[in-house]
Order: C-alpha cells, then sequence, then structure tokens
C-alpha cells in the first residue's frame, strides 16, 4: 500500500506536476486575476490527483490537465471572475496588420518595443473563445488536434479561431505601437 | 494558388498544420512570391514575440509550496 502510494506520487510529480508553468498560464489567461488563477491551478492540481488512475501513463498529460482546468474554469469561475462574454465571436472584425507596415517596417521591429505586459492585457481583451485558442497555440505550443480535443470544436474551428484571434491581437498591438509613436504606421 | 489563399494558409502552414498537398502548394506560392514571403517572415516574426513575451510568466513558488501540501501533507 505505501509502494503505491509512493509509486502514484512519483508518476503524478514526473508527469503531471511538471506542467505546473504551463497550467498557471493557461489560468492566468483564463480566470484574468492571480487569485482565482492561483485557486483554479491547486483545484486542477487537486482533481487530477484524484483521478490519476483515469490518466493513461505515457500519453498527453498537458492536455488532459488543461482539460479539467477548462472545465473547472467554466463550471465554477467564469461566472464571477469575468463578465459575461458580450462579443459574438463572429463581430470580431479581421485586421490585417501586415500591408499597413509592409512599407516602414516589414520586419515587424516595433514588436519589440512593446513590453510582456501589454501585451499580455491584449490577450486578456480577446473575446475568451479566441483568448484561449491563441493561448494554447502561441504559448503553450499545443497543436490544432490537442485543441480541438481541449475545446471540444473541430480543428476547422480552431484553425480559423487562431487565425482571427492572432490578427485582432497584432491589430491591438499595431495600434498600441501606433499610440507610443513606436512606429508612425497609417491607422486612421 | 493566389496571395489572397496563401495568406489564408499562412498561420496553419507557420504551425505545420497543413496537408502534405496543401503545404507543398504554399511553399512553392512563396518561393515565387515576394509579397508573400515577406508576410511569412512577419507573422513567423509575430508568433515567436508572443510566445517570448508570454512564456516567462510562471506559478508562484508559493502557489507550487501550496500545491505540494494539498497533494501530499508536507
Amino acid at each position: 500500500m505505501a509502494d503505491e502510494k509512493r509509486d502514484k506520487r512519483a508518476s503524478f510529480e514526473r508527469e503531471a506536476l511538471i506542467h505546473l508553468d504551463a497550467l498557471y498560464r493557461v489560468a492566468r489567461r483564463l480566470a484574468g486575476n492571480e487569485a482565482d488563477a492561483d485557486d483554479l491551478v491547486q483545484e486542477t492540481m487537486l482533481k487530477a490527483y484524484r483521478s490519476w488512475d483515469q490518466y493513461q501513463s505515457g500519453t498527453n498529460a498537458k492536455a488532459w490537465l488543461v482539460t479539467i482546468l477548462r472545465n473547472a474554469f467554466i463550471n465554477e469561475y467564469r461566472r464571477r471572475t469575468r463578465r459575461p462574454e458580450t462579443v459574438d465571436v463572429d463581430t470580431l472584425e479581421p485586421y490585417a496588420v501586415f500591408p499597413e507596415v509592409q512599407e516602414e517596417d516589414p520586419q515587424g521591429a516595433f514588436f519589440d518595443r512593446i513590453v510582456d505586459d501589454e501585451v499580455l492585457k491584449a490577450i486578456d481583451d480577446l473575446p475568451e473563445a479566441f483568448r484561449e485558442a491563441v493561448v494554447l497555440s502561441d504559448v503553450e505550443g499545443m497543436s490544432y488536434q490537442e485543441i480541438a480535443r481541449v475545446l471540444d470544436v473541430p480543428v476547422g474551428t480552431v484553425k480559423s479561431r487562431l487565425f482571427r484571434g492572432r490578427q485582432a491581437l497584432q491589430g491591438k498591438l499595431y495600434r498600441y505601437a501606433v499610440e507610443q509613436g513606436y512606429i508612425k504606421g497609417s491607422v486612421a | 494558388m493566389n496571395c489572397r489563399e496563401c495568406v489564408e494558409h499562412l498561420y496553419a502552414y507557420l504551425d505545420r498544420e497543413l496537408t502534405p498537398e496543401l503545404e507543398a502548394e504554399v511553399r512553392d506560392h512563396l518561393e515565387g512570391c515576394e509579397p508573400c514571403d515577406e508576410q511569412y517572415d512577419f507573422e513567423e516574426m509575430f508568433l515567436k514575440f508572443v510566445r517570448a513575451k508570454c512564456r516567462a510568466e510562471n506559478a508562484p513558488p508559493e502557489l507550487k509550496k501550496r500545491i505540494l501540501r494539498e497533494l501530499f501533507g508536507e
């Protein structure tokens, strides 16, 4: 019995706890504040440990954990941590930055002047459906297939959310860079 | 493949998520089209930039301690 417990702990540390930072980053972007992100990650780890025998060793622990975290967020946190999503996902305006900067800064050097906090804030401002796709792909490096499973949507939806989410994020950062004078730009 | 189609597939191309056939079409287009090739570099840089800016954030040490305490009673 003691051996079993020790083995469970060892495998959990090896396969689940190593994803703590990744879970925290996802939680932070979903929940929007540190305290709720902390609680969400803690709850995820406790739930994961309780159902560790349902996890098949060697499969995708990170995706499994992110799924638990996202479900916990939807069921218990979303209502109180964020305002209800008022943005219709179809109204996210497509915005192509490259044609705007093609002449002045085709390498996008202006991005480098934007500080971390401003990037995180711009991600947090994305509607949730786009925000989670961007975070899972661009921050956590998950594949479309993994993201589709976590979000329970078709792969094609992941592709289109990423396209539009990234464009929207780029547009926000571009407008910020113009406001700050990092780039002249051609924003009206 | 025209420029509009190429740009539409650019992110999935960068993410290595296209079918081999479509990937080859995008690659061929990029080789022969300078503006799209420039945009490819721009988008690639942008994705690296986002990742670099966001990966710096890690779980606070206090949270890790709290979780270990809850899990294993230490």
